[in-house]
């Protein structure tokens, strides 16, 4: 919690929202004590700035400043305490729903969302109009016809905690419902709290100017919103006093743009997706003579001594470093490691597919006479796909779904030479069947195939132009093990159909071990060793290889001739090697 | 279609909400509501028009239901009673000629306003930290922390009374035939300017922010990367990848903004004194001229409805995954 409030402290929106806002709040309490009372008449009407009036004069003859300064006052204390009400009836409302759940949801949604369709000045006109005057009605009012998108926020977040794992141990250890809720739920909601009133005090501000300036305020109170109301009344446009009207609306504004700044620092903060990337020096990779060497025969992809850096807040971060491998045709070459080893960054880094606050600082990617790394935008779009395709772990999530699958394999065929929608989708169809979907599946929308299904059309995608190497990161791992069988298959025999080479990244050692002709093992970054599926099963030299192995028990026991571990040894060998997996690099 | 008839459903009983709201705000008002809000009317009104307004309104002696059917059969024959501004007009008269300004000016300028602010959105977080999101994204957000009916007030004072480029108030001439004729049309056109680009103005900013954000989020999911895997061309991948889906959320976004962006522009008709029904609103409150104003509660909330069902139709046919739930 302090740490969130430092943080805030050091953004930089939150800083000048803050600060605007502060001078706000100043100026409401002291303000009043410094200027002329706004309700005297102490000049003649209309008459522009002077020094007697740094603002001027309204159309009756009072001072703007004094009515600018002394309007802040109430129209932020109403603003605060809507915005506070607003919070708390919304977030009760919001939090019982989502925590009861069932009956008692069902009956409180429905109510919040008809009110959040009913549009709310309106209703807060006719609400107005038969209450009595005074500001306790523009706080009721306000409040009525504001609560439901708060309750509606906050009853999403309740339902998503609720299902949270503490909030399930406090259940089972049989805490009351009121201590759950005032315990485990309140306390992780504060950031909600905050932002969301923070936003309702903006609503507030904006309704009650607009209700006031309709002279449904009280209009004989000195706020915004009558300044505002009688500038209309008073003519200030017919006579052109636009300083009438100028000073109140940029103070209504300042505010306004203030409480935005806030909200959105706490949206960054909670949400870095939102925040700017650090920024990347320009790609200048070194070039060594090693690595401009022409491509030796029988090697279809060289990639050497790559480098690839993360700009990070704190600098930049190597996490591949110098990683040289051959791939040659029709090969399939396998890439192991732990999460964060740098293996999934290779494979992106193929296609020059890495995210934007990575960079490829040393090194090169040469794939026939292509020199990857030099190439420019529209060379590198051409190469993508056409030379190397990829699978992805995600490919359930990564078919657009809005689209088709026709249409998603029109777009790839048609980026890539001439193609009609009724070859496109021909082609579709014969890749559909390749895989062992049905080609009617053509007409389909991703949601409509399951997890396995997608996955199939990923890699009849990724075959769509025949590219002489895939690369499939962890393509199978959200598979369950009869449909990664299956699917893995079904590659290596079109592997020998097509003579396509494949870069297969996976945890999965066993897996690999399997499928592969060769392997590398990454290790923070550096690839520690290369060779043959089957000398890195049999007689591994580097540590970490042995390492990974061995926490594997059924391949060291399977494939080490005669020296069987017992179970014991298998369980104490397994638990040190996955401790220093976790704890090794990340 | 199921999900279309349950959204329907939901419209409907709103919809009941509101009549029945419209119908008991009045009976909460403190002391004898019925009286109190005739009290006001006594010797400023023909006798024959509060009978007109009890009938109407079901204030009669009868208990509570009788008179809550009463006010249902008066609602759905169209009878909302007669206005006491606008004597001895019917309320449903007055506000079907506002209504038709309104759902023009404020229709136009809304969607107008969503449609280019979502485009520079996409442009937005497409060049990330270019000139249009560093510089234009902050500027339109600051101005749409003015109050909508400033904004106008200034465009009115700026380009009207100033510049005299555009006409100062009304919808269109008084010396003008209203009927279907170019001159009329374009007369129309010329009153609609500055209302409508202070509607636009003030809200562009929201849009552009909030297709901005989704945007940035759009853009960091696999369906992107695999988009630029397969080298299909910027535009689009920007468009038809990224574009296409981050427009679902807001599209819903528009739909349950629209009841506060209408308030909004309800306000800037009155700047203009644009004969819509936000001028109607006011006219109401200033003449308490309670018939009128809780006839234009009950018709532009049923706008306000009217409107979400169409953005969920919308939202039904841009989307295949809800059209499959249906």
């Amino acid at each position: 919690m302090r740490d969130s409030i430092r943080s805030l402290l050091r953004h930089r929106k939150a800083a000048v929202g803050g600060s605007i806002l502060l001078f706000f709040l100043v100026l409401a309490l002291v303000g009043p004590w410094l200027v002329m009372d706004p309700t005297d008449l102490v000049g003649r009407p209309h008459q522009p700035p002077s020094r007697a009036h740094l603002f001027g004069t309204t159309g009756q003859g009072q001072d703007v400043l004094a009515q600018t300064v002394v309007g802040a006052r109430e129209t932020l204390a109403v603003g605060f305490a809507v915005g506070a009400l607003v919070t708390l009836v919304g977030a009760l409302v919001g939090v019982t729903a989502g925590y009861l759940g069932r009956r008692v949801d069902d009956a409180l949604s429905l109510t919040t969302n008809v009110f959040l369709v009913i549009p709310g000045l309106p209703l807060a006109i006719v609400l107005g109009a038969y209450l009595p005057s005074g500001p306790m009605r523009m706080v009721a009012v306000l409040t009525v016809a504001g609560w439901a998108w708060n309750a509606r926020v906050f009853r999403a977040e309740a339902l998503a905690l609720r299902n949270r794992d503490f909030v399930a141990a406090a259940v089972v250890v049989g805490e009351s419902r009121s201590r759950i809720v005032a315990r485990e739920l309140l306390p992780n909601m504060a950031s909600l709290v905050g932002s969301s009133f923070i936003g309702n005090t903006l609503y507030a501000v904006g309704a009650q100017v607009g209700l006031e300036f309709l002279g449904l305020g009280d209009v004989g109170s000195v706020t915004w919103g009558t300044n505002l109301y009688w500038a209309g009344n008073d003519a200030a446009l017919l006579t052109r006093s636009w300083w009438i009207f100028v000073p109140t609306g940029v103070c209504i504004a300042l505010v306004g743009f203030s409480l935005t700044l806030l909200s959105s620092a706490i949206d960054e903060l909670t949400n870095p997706a939102l925040r700017a990337p650090p920024a990347v020096a320009p790609f200048t990779p070194a070039v060594t003579a090693a690595q401009t060497e022409p491509l030796p025969p029988g090697v279809l992809l060289s990639v050497r001594e790559l480098c690839v850096d993360y700009a990070t807040e704190r600098g930049r971060s190597r996490v591949v470093d110098s990683v040289s491998f051959d791939i040659a045709p029709g090969e399939v070459f396998g890439l192991a490691g732990e999460s964060g080893s740098g293996k999934s960054t290779i494979g992106y880094g193929l296609l020059r597919l890495l995210p934007p606050a990575a960079s490829i600082s040393q090194g090169r990617i040469l794939l026939g006479d292509t020199d990857v790394t030099a190439l420019g935008a529209d060379a590198l779009r051409a190469f993508r796909w056409a030379q190397v395709s990829m699978v992805f772990q995600s490919a359930m999530s990564a078919l657009n779904p809005v689209l088709t699958l026709g249409e998603q394999f029109h777009d790839t065929l048609a980026a890539h030479g001439p193609s009609s929608r009724a070859s496109s989708y021909a082609r579709a169809r014969e890749l559909l069947a390749m895989v062992g979907l049905e080609p009617k599946l053509v007409n389909a929308w991703p949601h409509q195939l399951s997890g396995g299904m997608r996955q199939r059309v990923g890699i009849a995608l990724a075959l769509a132009l025949q590219p002489k190497l895939v690369v499939m990161d962890e393509p199978t791992t959200a598979l369950d093990v009869v449909v990664q069988k299956e699917l893995l298959q079904r590659v290596l025999e079109l592997k020998s159909r097509l003579g396509f080479a494949v870069l297969f990244i996976t945890h999965d050692l066993p897996l690999l071990l399997a499928l592969a002709d060769r392997v590398g093992i990454l290790q923070g970054g550096k690839l520690v060793e290369v060779d043959t599926a089957q000398r890195i099963r049999t007689e591994a030299r580097h540590p970490y290889t042995r390492l990974l192995l061995s926490s594997f028990p059924h391949l060291t026991a399977a494939d080490s001739d005669g020296a069987l571990p017992d179970a014991a040894l298998a369980a104490t060998e397994l638990a040190p090697a996955r401790t220093a997996l976790r704890g090794g690099h990340r | 279609m199921r999900y279309a008839l349950r959204r329907l459903g939901f419209y409907l009983l709103a919809a009941w909400a509101s009549l029945t709201l419209n119908f008991v705000i009045p009976r909460l008002a403190p002391g004898d509501p019925a009286t109190a809000m005739f009290a006001r009317f006594e010797g400023r009104i023909q006798p024959e028009a509060m009978d007109a307004l009890r009938a109407a309104f079901g204030f009669t002696d009868a208990p509570m239901p009788v008179q809550y059917f009463t006010y249902l059969r008066h609602l759905f024959a169209g009878d909302l009673g007669l206005s006491y501004a606008y004597y001895p007009s019917r309320v449903s008269e007055v506000i079907g000629t506002g209504l038709v300004w309104t759902l023009g000016l404020a229709g136009c300028a809304v969607i107008f306003s969503f449609v280019l602010g979502s485009f520079l959105g996409v442009l937005a977080a497409w060049n990330r930290g270019g000139w249009l999101d560093s510089v234009v994204t902050p500027v339109l957000a600051f101005l749409g922390a003015f109050p909508y009916f400033w904004l106008a007030m200034l465009a009115l004072y700026l380009f009207g009374f100033g510049l005299g480029w555009f006409p100062l108030r009304h919808a269109y001439s008084h010396d003008m035939e209203p009927g279907l004729s170019f001159a009329f049309a374009a007369d129309v056109a010329r009153h609609a300017v500055l209302p409508a680009a202070s509607i636009v103005v003030a809200t562009l900013g929201g849009w552009m922010l909030s297709m901005r954000n989704t945007m940035v989020a759009t853009l960091g999911t696999d369906t992107l990367r695999l988009a630029h895997a397969k080298g299909l061309p910027p535009r689009q991948v920007m468009l038809r990848y990224a574009a296409r889906n981050a427009l679902l959320p807001n599209v819903t976004g528009f739909g349950m903004a629209l009841g506060f962006v209408l308030s909004g522009s309800l306000l800037t008709e009155i700047v203009f004194s644009y004969p819509g029904t936000g001028y109607l609103l006011i006219l109401a409150v200033r003449n308490q001229d309670y018939p009128l104003m809780q006839g234009l509660f009950l018709v532009i909330t049923l706008a306000v409805l009217a409107a979400n069902f169409a953005v969920d139709l919308l939202c039904l046919w841009l989307d295949p995954r809800t059209r499959a739930h249906a």
